[in-house]
């Protein structure tokens, strides 16, 4: 069998590539992308801590769903922000995204 | 132990003769190299368009991933959510915003090399905590059970997490109305 | 039983609700929600009424609200015939007010802020009638001060209608805090706040006759009784229906209501009781003398208000709780009538001095009539509604045996006739005293007053007539009296012979028109000695503080000299370091601040993999 700890360890790693893209994306289409893959490593831990350690009801699973969910809201409310912005500034990097900013 | 599909595919395996082990293990070895690539692939591509395909290709290993953990109906919304929602939606963006011809845009910022340097410490932190941990199991055998079935799910939504669940359509719902007021061309 | 009498006041406070927050939007139909919940309470509250009388007493209990340490309260709510009552009262003349409102405040900016607070008003009042204990009352009864406060400045936008709204919510406060210490000692000494618990707690007990005391503290404040009677002659600046709310049915009701819901506590209490009869007399006196010399349209009928009000007092303080409470419904009626006449006078001449007013009956006749009704039923005169009740409490008193106390009564009456008369005799007959466009009010408005005439004429047989002749000759010589010496003064002898009078009787005609001196005596005696101590404390402050900050001065002066050549090489050598220091640090933390997101987010990912590496290598 697959040991635990290589699924933590993957999940680890598509944090780390997430975070890794979060901080450098210079347009809000990346970052946001980044952000998916992040949230992809938390379900996979969660759902191999239900697999591994959690009972039966699987509130691992459920809550990985919730995730999923919460994810899909924020995407649509970020890129409807994003097609908002474009739409006004005319730019999709966000270090022109400054208006706001004294 | 196995669950169907993963059973079906080792049975086949077993046909040519190889062992069922093996096959099991290197398929999600297979399967985890694949996902980290093409998520490499989202955070290193220059072309958005690329990223944005290959945050769906992504997506979909870590939804065969999700098999070897028991979660054949979240394998299946992962792929009718993400690749098939929210990825489209993606896509729609990028066609809506940025010219995706260009590839001359530098698509990362200035502090890239920090960045990498922080995340590769904090992976190798992570790792050393995963592979020093002994992941006590229960003694009860519990980590033995086939894992929740989708009865199993459809009952915990409806009864245990019901409050949740319908915060959560609540939530989906304002994002819809949202969405539509932020996007919405004033006139 | 009578279940859904908890909802009465919910009506006027939801409508509350809407128009403070759709006011805006809903413009002129902001009054139409203000007068359905008001005519909603009403229907409610005539159920309320038709239960009670006809299936007994009423009161029940709506929930548990507080509970602890073995204590316990609930939401009651109580419901008798004194409160159906004033439910009653209150939701009648209420309406009748906003409908006549519409009319009143047709122009004004605030037009839906108006109603908005007028519902609220009404609300507490009615929460107020309902309290079935001190603490629901003491919220509801906050609620009532509030809201006058807001109404009498409704106008904030002149100096006086703000002066007048702070003078009447602090000079109620002096009253109201009197209550609140009653509150709390009758907790902490007998461990009940409910009303129906009042009248078994003991007989001229010290304790307990202070408390009575206290609580009279209360409705004299609200009720405007001697001595704190001098805000509501000056909450005369708000419009003129507030006035008519606050006269008639909900501020100054609320006060005597207080003692008639509490009289259990009075009754057993007789020295507690012989105050409240005496201040009732006071006041009574007073404010008719202040009443006969004023020119003020509205400020005589204030005044008049107060001494009906001392009136209701003195029979409480005599025993006479039917009277007082009887009184309470009558004069609601025909103040507010009188109230909204003076409005609808005001309206067509725009002054208030009745001396530029006058044959007024020609030009407005249905305000005129309805004036006479009004005026008929506060002087006492059968079969008006004022009439029964005066009489009432004038026999109380003969009965209770007090001899004196039915001397100030008689001259009181007296006086009211006068002065009403007077009143009307100047404003609505003879010829007018100056250039006056007069005109008829809208229907909207003179609507209600007939109503309401109506009710001032007839609400005298709510209750089975007593005859008793002795009193009822004495009552209606005194108002006739009163009467033909107002006819004589000022319709045919015009102004000749109250000249000679006052000329006469100067230094007490002085004394009367400047309202006994009452604010000139707190100005004397409580806002000069303050500002006498403030002008001591500066004195003190400017001779002795200064003088010592002065020599502290000179001192450090000439150790600073001293200090000076030291000061410049060795501390400022130190400060310019560290200013240098401090530059140096903040030239390079400053590159930190970039304002770019992404940038913070790397460095708190910085710090958390710095952590994570600190407890790895010396947690473990």
């Amino acid at each position: 069998m697959i040991p635990q700890s290589h699924f933590l360890i993957l999940g680890a790693a598509l944090f780390a590539i997430g975070l890794y893209g979060a901080l450098t994306r210079r347009t809000a289409i990346g970052i946001l992308m980044s952000i998916e893959l992040i949230l992809n490593a938390a379900n996979i831990n969660l759902i191999t801590f239900n697999k591994f350690l959690g009972g039966p009801d699987g509130l691992g699973q459920v809550f990985a769903l919730f995730v999923m969910a919460i994810a899909a809201a924020s995407a649509v409310i970020g890129l409807v922000l994003v097609i908002a912005v474009y739409r006004n500034m005319k730019t999709i990097f966000t270090e022109n995204m400054n208006i706001m900013k004294w | 132990m196995m669950n169907g599909l993963i059973r079906q595919l080792s049975d086949i395996v077993n046909n040519y003769g190889l062992p069922q082990d093996f096959v099991v293990q290197a398929s999600f070895y297979v399967l985890a190299g694949l996902a980290c690539a093409f998520a490499f692939g989202v955070v290193a591509m220059r072309n958005i368009f690329h990223c944005a395909v290959s945050l769906a290709l992504c997506l979909f290993c870590i939804a065969g991933v999700y098999l070897f953990l028991n979660a054949e109906f979240l394998a299946v919304v992962q792929v009718i959510i993400y690749v098939g929602a929210i990825v489209t939606l993606f896509l729609f963006a990028i066609m809506l915003t940025s010219n995706i011809k260009d590839r001359s845009i530098r698509q990362a910022n200035s502090q890239a090399l920090v960045s990498a340097v922080v995340a590769a410490a904090i992976l190798s932190f992570f790792i050393y905590i995963i592979m020093g941990n002994p992941w006590k199991i229960p003694a009860s055998g519990t980590a033995a059970h086939a894992g929740p079935g989708l009865n199993d799910i459809g009952r915990a939504l409806m009864s245990s997490y019901a409050l949740p669940f319908e915060f959560i359509s609540l939530i989906l719902l304002a994002a819809l109305v949202g969405a539509i007021v932020i996007g919405k061309v004033k006139k | 039983m009578v279940k859904f009498a908890h909802l009465i006041p919910l009506f006027p406070f939801a409508a509350f609700a809407v128009n403070i927050l759709f006011g805006r939007r809903l413009k002129k139909a902001s009054a139409l929600v203000s007068i359905g919940a008001s005519v909603a309470a009403l229907a409610i509250a005539v159920m309320a009424y038709i239960g009670n009388a006809f299936g007994g007493e009423g009161s029940y209990t709506v929930g548990r609200w507080i509970s602890f340490n073995g204590f316990a309260l609930d939401f009651g709510v109580i419901i008798d015939p004194l409160s159906c009552m004033m439910l009653l009262v209150v939701t009648v003349v209420g309406t009748l007010i906003q409908v006549y409102s519409i009319g009143y405040m047709h122009d004004d900016k605030r037009y839906s802020r108006f109603f908005a607070y007028m519902s609220l008003f009404m609300g507490s009042m009615l929460g107020l009638l309902l309290s079935d204990n001190f603490v629901m009352l003491y919220i509801f009864w906050e609620g009532v001060g509030l809201c006058s406060y807001l109404l009498i400045s409704f106008w904030f936008e002149r100096p006086a209608a703000a002066r007048a709204g702070m003078k009447a919510f602090i000079t109620t406060r002096i009253g109201d805090t009197g209550l609140l210490i009653g509150i709390l000692l009758l907790f902490f000494t007998t461990k009940t706040l409910y009303f129906k618990d009042l009248a078994g707690l003991g007989i001229n007990d010290a304790t307990l006759t202070v408390i009575a005391l206290l609580i009279f503290c209360g409705a004299v404040g609200k009720s405007a009784q001697f001595p704190l009677h001098v805000w509501l002659p000056d909450a005369m600046e708000g419009p003129t229906p507030v006035s008519a709310l606050i006269h008639a049915a909900t501020m100054v009701a609320a006060g005597v209501y207080l003692v008639a819901r509490t009289y259990g506590l009075f009754l057993t209490q007789h020295t507690s009781l012989i105050w409240v009869a005496y201040i009732g007399a006071i006041t009574a006196l007073m404010a008719a003398t202040i009443a006969t010399v004023n020119n003020d349209i509205k400020r005589i009928l204030a005044y008049s208000t107060i001494s009906q009000l001392g009136f209701m007092m003195l029979a409480l303080g005599v025993g006479g709780y039917e009277g007082g409470t009887f009184h309470l419904m009558t004069h609601a009626f025909f103040k507010a009538l009188l109230f909204l006449c003076a409005g609808s006078v005001i309206h067509a001449v725009h002054t208030q001095d009745i001396f530029k007013m006058g044959g007024l009956l020609g030009k407005m006749k249905a305000t005129g009539w309805t004036f006479i009704i009004g005026g008929l039923a506060i002087a006492g005169v059968p079969p008006f509604s004022g009439f029964w009740s005066k009489d009432e409490i004038l026999s109380e008193i003969l009965k209770g045996g007090h001899p004196v106390l039915f001397g100030v009564a008689a001259l009181t009456s007296l006086l009211t006739a006068f002065y009403m008369f007077r009143l009307i005799f100047v404003v609505l007959f003879g010829k007018p005293r100056s250039e006056l466009h007069a005109h008829e009010s809208p229907a909207v408005m003179t609507v209600p007053l007939c109503i309401l005439a109506a009710f001032a004429a007839f609400a005298g047989f709510f209750r089975p007539v007593k005859f008793e002749f002795l009193t009822m000759g004495v009552s209606i010589a005194i108002s006739l009296t009163g009467i033909g010496a107002a006819y004589v003064f000022y319709i045919l002898d015009n102004k000749l012979l109250p000249a000679s009078l006052r000329s006469r009787f100067a230094f007490l005609y002085k004394l009367v028109s400047n309202k006994y001196y009452v604010d000139e005596i707190y100005g004397a005696l409580i806002i000069r000695p303050c500002m006498r101590l403030a002008d001591i404390a500066s004195g003190f402050d400017s001779k002795v503080v200064d003088g010592a900050v002065n020599m502290a001065a000179y001192l450090s002066l000439t150790a600073g000299k001293v200090q000076s050549w030291f000061d410049l090489y060795i501390v400022d050598g130190i400060v310019n370091m560290t200013a240098n220091v401090t530059w140096l640090c903040s030239a390079i933390l400053r590159r930190f601040q970039t304002g770019f997101v992404q940038n913070y987010i790397l460095i708190a990912f910085f710090g958390l993999a710095i952590m994570i590496f600190i407890k790895l290598i010396g947690g473990r």
